[in-house]
């Protein structure tokens, strides 16, 4: 019944003034209602579709149930490359012969130059093929995923209860929705841009191309290990969906604090200007890597 | 095989790029089955993400004019983790160095490990085994 009332409100607006002044009142007896309970409602932070709720005592130490996901994580590159060999994607046949054409390359010392922009690596490359590490925070309403590498790599899963953007703005990282089945949080990514990459390592992969929806369970294995279970649905370049797992072993020893990490700061160094100004001067470049100037 | 030789004409083109230069990327340019030791002199050190550049003055044939080589190791984060800090080689120190070079002859590789001569310390950049609860 309240939902036939909803969509009253979404008639053109000549019916709206049709309504008679019985339902008039009973709205706004029932709008009255809802801010006098709004208080006493279970903590919920997607108050409404346009505003976040103020994280309350409650919010925050709801938190305190969830597992405890501190510390650094550093990824299991040894795993990485155990399943780019065990568990290919399923590519389409038309991109199965850029892959073997990129391993080809690879092979040969000339590898494609995937990450070489200093673009973020984007999802789901960031979480298959990273070498960096990164750190997890639990704040009311989100996740945050902080890496290490490429100056603007971080993850906002909202766990409010919101849904995806009808029309999300594409991005690197996309948009993250996500919430908690016992100690596993289930995450859903959509609106990524068709240009980041669906990689297997860092020389060998393809842009998505668009449409890609991935989805992701994250849980621990063992008390120091983070287990991502990733369902990647790439229609564009995937003959069909792709089920993958990526490991993340736990370190609490200082020395693996996460550091800013930007990436152009390397394609630069150190110098002093003629005014006696710190500066970046460009370091010579050749095929993709740094050389000494005096190098060819 | 049109689509295919378009792709890998782009992807040639993309190689030989030298403009914008590229601060991340794969390592697979670098021979690593070769393994080339030289002494010289640090040049600078180059303490950034995506990859820490050592940029190190060496005399490859042990005579002749001094080259300057770029040798790149792995990320800040990385080497802090492996016990290095960015005052771990300074300008001028005297350095062993071991390096796999690229494969076309420029002067740049993929450095192994670098040793001081002054005091013998050794550097490596790798914070060893895979596994959680490092120290």
């Amino acid at each position: 019944m309240w939902a036939a009332r909803a969509n009253d409100w979404q008639r053109p607006l000549g019916l709206r003034y049709s309504l008679g002044m019985k339902t008039i009142i009973m709205r706004i007896a029932a709008a009255a209602l809802l801010l006098c309970l709004r208080p006493l409602a279970p903590a919920a932070l997607a108050a409404d579709a346009d505003n976040i709720a103020p994280a309350t005592a409650a919010d925050w130490q709801a938190l305190a149930k969830l597992p405890d996901w501190s510390g650094v994580w550093t990824p299991v590159i040894s795993d990485q490359v155990a399943q780019e060999k065990t568990n290919r994607p399923p590519w389409k046949p038309q991109v199965t012969r850029q892959i073997e054409h990129m391993y080809a390359e690879e092979d040969a010392g000339r590898p494609f130059p995937i990450i070489d922009h200093c673009f973020p690596t984007g999802m789901p490359s960031w979480m298959l093929i990273t070498h960096n590490a990164f750190e997890i925070l639990f704040t009311p309403g989100r996740v945050t995923i902080l890496g290490e590498g490429d100056g603007n790599r971080l993850r906002r899963i909202y766990t409010d209860g919101r849904p995806h953007p009808a029309d999300p703005d594409p991005s690197f990282h996309g948009h993250s929705v996500g919430h908690w089945e016992g100690d596993t949080l289930v995450v859903d990514t959509v609106g990524l841009l068709p240009q980041a990459y669906l990689a297997v390592n860092e020389a060998v992969g393809v842009p998505n191309n668009g449409d890609m929806h991935i989805v992701e369970r994250l849980h621990l294995q063992g008390p120091d290990t983070l287990l991502d279970e990733l369902q990647i649905t790439a229609g564009k370049v995937l003959s069909k969906p792709w089920n993958t797992t990526r490991k993340y072993y736990r370190q609490r020893a200082r020395k693996f604090d996460i550091l800013e990490g930007v990436c152009e700061q390397g394609s630069y160094t150190e110098a002093v200007d003629a005014n006696g100004n710190a500066i970046f001067a460009p370091v010579k470049f050749h095929n993709g890597v740094p050389v000494g100037s005096d190098s060819k | 095989m049109k689509r295919v030789a378009l792709f890998a004409a782009l992807a040639a083109g993309m190689m030989g790029m030298s403009a914008p230069a590229s601060a991340h990327h794969s390592f697979a340019m670098f021979e690593p089955t070769k393994t080339l030791t030289f002494k010289g002199t640090i040049k600078s050190f180059q303490w950034t993400n995506p990859h820490v550049i050592v940029w190190v003055m060496v005399q490859p044939d042990g005579a002749g004019a001094a080259q300057e080589w770029s040798l790149e190791t792995t990320s800040p984060g990385v080497l802090t983790r492996s016990g290095w800090t960015r005052m771990s080689l300074k300008p001028g120190d005297k350095v062993s160095v071991t390096l796999s070079p690229l494969r076309d002859g420029s002067h740049g590789g993929s450095l192994n490990s670098v040793t001081l001569l002054d005091t013998g310390q050794k550097l490596v950049p790798s914070f060893g085994k895979e596994m959680p609860g490092l120290k």
